[in-house]
């Protein structure tokens, strides 16, 4: 058994999910297919609804 | 992700560590390399409006902040031709050639898939244009042209326009390099290049390489200088785009590509117009749709506060056909339902508001992880589990399992997390 969790992917939805885990303590490993993390949102100017920055 | 056997609570995963070239450790994140790798790239995150080098962070404010050379363009490591130059300049000696991919074993209890979504190719849709026309670009580019980042700092300035600057540039430097070479032969020969040229045009030019050589390298500067001219003329009359279109359904709600809407796309038009009013007011946006989908908290408010304050209008109709006129405008042709005619309008740029279509890897990594995909490509799910896949311990979240907005992405995420959590939670108390 092993109580480490793999996050594939590291867009905002990546991000979200290793975070929640490693505040509950749980030991995540993040795999990225680009050399930076951030995924389509980090591209974006601002976001709907709110326009806020996106980065 | 190379390898995957296990299973639920104990999964065992063979993951491929890409060299960067760049020692992480040791790397500042500084930026002396960039400065003077002389290769430049076409910058994929800028949505290949700009450029970067090949030694480069992916954007500026990337985590980690570590730089990384793409081989494939770097001289040195691709094109197998002496260079170093970054491996000189950096201070840190964190640039390392000879870094090779490393596979790394993990043992994993559960996996979360977050793999996301690529954009829709418009250029498979002819009667857009969208390959011949450059004043039509997609949602995403229009993103990088509103960011201050971005490869114009945040001014609408149009693709015909920073196309024509890049050549206009190219067209000095091999001004430069022309006029030089004819003085020198002006000076030589201590004769007007315009004479060499009457001679050569009337064939009364001594046979002599030299000459002949001289008149047809006056005569290329010449047409250059008319070029150049011409140039500086259509840049007088630039301006930045104030009359915007934007396309909806692009690949979406279109049963030759996608049968599903992508559900995040009526709502960015709506945002990219209001930033773009924002940063000009002389800004005044069209949107064409067959209804706009504000389907969300707040959203139909903010549709309305679209249109009354940032010059928004909304047009119902499917757009047919995008042509161009000769000072390189986009031309919509549309069915007015309102008016039950066939219209047309020309406008200063055109956004295609491209559907969301499943990440290029999807395939595979559902291979490796023996899941099944949904017949759009998107990683399947039980309407009343959204986030299991179709096997246990592996959960999926955000625009990998379908078109979703952040907010939404976000929320998956975070229950995604837990469910993982509800696996390895046991293990670790038998452990702890
Ligand atoms: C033009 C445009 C404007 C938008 N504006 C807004 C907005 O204003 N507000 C809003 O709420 N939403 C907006 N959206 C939607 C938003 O982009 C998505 O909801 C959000 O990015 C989804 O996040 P994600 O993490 O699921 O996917 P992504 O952002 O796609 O992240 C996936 C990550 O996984 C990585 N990856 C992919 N495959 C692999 C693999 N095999 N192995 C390892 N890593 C992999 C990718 O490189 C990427 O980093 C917009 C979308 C577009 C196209
Ligand atoms: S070695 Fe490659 S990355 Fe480094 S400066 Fe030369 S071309 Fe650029
Ligand atoms: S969100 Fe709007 S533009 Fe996007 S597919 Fe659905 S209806 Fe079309």
């Amino acid at each position: 058994m092993s109580n480490d969790v793999l996050v594939i992917g590291g867009g905002i939805a990546g991000i979200q999910a290793a975070l929640d885990l490693a505040e509950m303590g749980i030991q995540v490993h993040m795999v990225e297919r680009l050399p930076s993390i951030g995924g389509k949102m980090a591209q974006l100017d601002k976001t709907f609804p709110t326009n806020d920055c996106a980065i | 992700m190379e390898q995957v056997s296990g299973e639920v609570g104990a999964f065992q995963v063979a993951v491929r560590k890409k060299a960067r070239y760049v020692n992480e450790n040791l790397c500042t994140g500084c930026g002396a390399c960039a400065e003077k790798c002389p290769t430049m790239v076409v910058d994929v995150f800028n949505a290949g409006l700009g450029n970067r080098k090949a030694i480069y962070k992916y954007f500026p404010q990337g985590i980690p902040s570590v730089f990384t050379i793409d081989a494939a363009a770097c001289r040195q490591l691709g094109q197998g031709k002496k260079c170093g130059v970054c491996a000189k300049v950096c201070q840190a000696k964190a640039v390392d050639y000879d870094q090779k991919d490393t596979l790394i074993q993990l043992e994993v209890g559960a996996v979360v898939i977050a793999t996301g979504y690529e954009v829709f190719d418009p250029s498979v849709i002819p009667e857009y244009g969208y390959d011949r026309i450059p004043n039509v670009v997609t949602a995403l580019e229009f993103e990088r042209l509103l960011s201050a980042s971005g490869p114009t700092a945040g001014h609408l300035d149009r693709p015909s326009e920073l196309a024509l600057v890049k050549e206009m540039e190219e067209a000095e430097k091999e001004h430069k390099k022309l006029q030089r070479q004819v003085s020198q032969l002006e000076e030589k020969h201590g004769k007007p290049s315009s004479e060499i040229v009457a001679a050569f045009q009337s064939g009364t030019l001594p046979d002599d390489a030299d000459l002949r050589n001289w008149a047809l390298l006056a005569q290329d500067l010449a047409s250059l200088e008319a070029r150049l001219d011409s140039m500086n003329r259509r840049k007088a009359t630039a301006s930045v785009a104030r009359k915007l279109a934007f396309i909806q359904c692009v690949g979406s709600r279109d049963f030759r590509f996608n049968p599903f809407c992508s559900s995040y796309c009526c709502m960015h038009s709506v945002k990219e117009a209001m930033i773009a009013h924002e940063h000009d007011n002389g800004v005044h946006s069209s949107i064409f749709c067959m209804d706009l989908r504000a389907v969300g908290r707040g959203f139909e408010e903010y549709k309305l506060r679209g249109g009354k304050q940032a010059n928004i209008r909304y047009i119902r109709g499917r757009v047919a056909e995008i042509t161009q006129d000769e000072a390189l405008n986009p031309v919509v042709w549309y069915e007015s339902t309102q008016n039950r005619q066939v219209v047309h309008e020309t406008f200063d740029l055109v956004i295609l508001a491209t559907a969301c279509v499943p990440s290029p890897g999807a395939a595979e990594l559902a291979r490796q992880f023996q899941v099944e995909l949904d017949r759009n490509g998107f990683f399947k799910t039980d309407p009343l589990a959204p986030l299991n896949t179709s096997r246990p311990g592996v959960f999926v979240c955000g625009c990998a399992q379908g078109p979703m907005d952040i907010p939404e992405s976000v929320a998956q995420a975070s229950s995604a997390a837990a469910r993982a959590a509800e696996i390895v939670a046991p293990a670790r108390q038998a452990v702890g």
